[in-house]
């Protein structure tokens, strides 16, 4: 569904993207794991083209995204929906009027229709009795909510989260895990996940990849992941009181 | 330094290619969510700048009024001050001055707007829903300041004026009736022409470095500032170019 086909990216004089194959499959929820600064949300910008590889190419659907200019591209992006790592709301709209944006300038739907269909979503995201509420007036977490809502709002098939936990406290973060597995197993979302949570990862993926500067070093089950022999995911595991022997063991996994 | 040059050229040119593609985009302006902005665009950058332009000009006027009659009434011609603040205020203070004022103030805020919205990916969302941030953002602001910035320094003149009038009546001892008699006499129409087409001119100037400036931000909350403080000093010296610029091509 999406292929990163030798994926390079330079940034001032560093490779931040080395060479990087990854193929996403469709239904699956991939997450991609990895220290700070080591090109996760590169990756992610490079599905949707926010950035150009400078090597290689990024390929959806059979289309070349990389490649595509003006009406392609617009129609490769409408088949995304994408959770920034700080909702990135508009902030002189308030939150039903955030989630009816790509509605309101995409489609000819009624006011009536579109305010429906907001309120179905954020019924969804739990936050149906905050749609009059602005962004600077709702938290972290609530923003992140309204950013899933408005990604979802045009049922796209494909679904890019940022960083969806970070800077959230734990139940808020179990929660979105919650929304974003629910998405994939009732309507077949295929998604992306970036995060350094690894709880998170190990509790929503499908498959997990692991990059380390600018390559990726892992890719496997969760169920693998764990059991990985590679020096730095178990580092990276340890770093988060996950061993093989420890809970994940435990369960099965 | 062959470096700054090029740079400078390069942002000279994405800047002209924001205006175009904005230009383009002004076929959508009488579309009801961009007409609704753009009337918001006219009370925030506009209307909300009349009070510091009614006290700015004013006291230009007043100024303007208290120099040159002090000079003119070494030789007994105070009377004239009315044609000089009128054709003065016309031609350069009322559009310069206001042009200051809205870099300062709407054009700032702009940048500051534009660059926390990249930085919080907000421009990124945008473009990924395929709404253009040109036609959304920067066209509203655009129009706005095309049609304001001709209206505030027409303002700016009138109170420039009225300035220069109490002065002639309370220092210099020239009549009312006089000092209007007079003012109205030596403006031309080619005055409020010129004085217009910059002020019309400086509103794009103001816009397009605001967003350019807000567009290019990088490094969170300092590129926000530094975003800030280029598309002030960048507007500065734009509008006192052009305005040379435009006096030269009407007036030499």
């Amino acid at each position: 569904m999406i292929q990163l086909e030798n994926v390079t990216k330079i940034l001032g004089t560093r490779h931040v993207l080395d060479g990087v194959n990854l193929k996403v499959l469709k239904g699956e929820t991939l997450a991609i794991v990895g220290p700070s600064g080591t090109g996760k949300s590169v990756t992610l910008k490079h599905m949707v083209r926010l950035m150009t590889p400078d090597e290689g190419r990024v390929v959806v659907d059979g289309r070349v995204v990389s490649e595509a200019s003006g009406k392609e591209l617009e129609s490769i992006r409408d088949k995304f929906g994408v959770l920034f790592q700080g909702g990135a709301l508009l902030e002189w709209l308030n939150v039903a009027e955030n989630v009816a944006l790509p509605l309101r300038e995409k489609t000819r739907l009624s006011d009536e229709e579109i305010m429906a269909k907001v309120m179905e979503k954020l019924e969804m995201v739990g936050l149906e009795k905050d749609s009059e509420k602005f962004p600077a007036e709702i938290s972290g977490g609530m923003r992140k909510r309204v950013g899933l809502a408005r990604a979802i709002v045009t049922k796209p098939d494909i679904i890019l989260y940022d960083e969806p936990t970070s800077g959230l406290d734990p139940v808020s973060s179990r929660m979105i895990d919650r929304l974003i597995d629910d998405l994939r197993k009732e309507l077949g979302v295929t998604s992306v996940v970036v995060t350094h949570d690894l709880h998170s990862a190990l509790s929503i993926a499908t498959r997990i990849a692991m990059l380390t500067q600018g390559k990726i070093i892992e890719l496997a089950t969760p169920a693998d992941f764990v059991k990985s022999q590679h020096e730095e995911v178990q580092q990276f595991l340890e770093a988060q009181f996950i061993t093989v022997r420890g809970e994940w063991e435990k369960r099965g996994l | 330094m062959g470096r700054e040059v090029l740079g400078a050229c390069r942002n000279a040119g994405r800047a002209m290619l924001l205006l175009s593609e904005a230009i383009v985009c002004m076929s959508f302006v009488f579309t009801r969510r961009s007409r609704r902005e753009t009337i918001h665009q006219m009370f925030v950058g506009g209307i909300k700048s009349l009070s510091v332009i009614t006290v700015v000009a004013s006291f230009t006027g007043m100024i303007l009024a208290l120099q040159t009659g002090i000079e003119m009434r070494r030789f007994g011609q105070e009377v004239y001050i009315g044609a000089a603040v009128m054709v003065s205020m016309l031609r350069e203070m009322g559009p310069f001055m206001t042009g200051l004022i809205l870099a300062a103030s709407v054009g700032s805020a702009i940048a500051a707007q534009m660059g926390t919205m990249v930085v919080s990916e907000e421009i990124a969302a945008l473009e990924l829903m395929s709404i253009n941030p040109v036609r959304y953002l920067v066209m509203p602001r655009l129009v706005a300041m095309m049609i304001m910035t001709p209206l505030l320094s027409f303002y700016s003149c009138i109170m420039g004026v009225v300035g220069g009038g109490v002065v002639g009546m309370t220092q210099l001892n020239v009549p009312w009736a006089a000092y209007i008699d007079n003012a109205i006499r030596f403006a031309e129409n080619k005055d409020l022409f010129v004085g217009m087409l910059k002020a019309f001119l400086f509103g794009i100037i103001i816009v397009i470095t605001a967003c350019h400036q807000g567009f290019a931000t990088t490094q969170g909350a300092v590129g926000v500032g530094n975003a800030t403080r280029r598309t002030v000093i960048l507007s500065f010296l734009s509008i006192l170019v052009v305005g040379y610029m435009i006096t030269r091509l009407f007036y030499v």
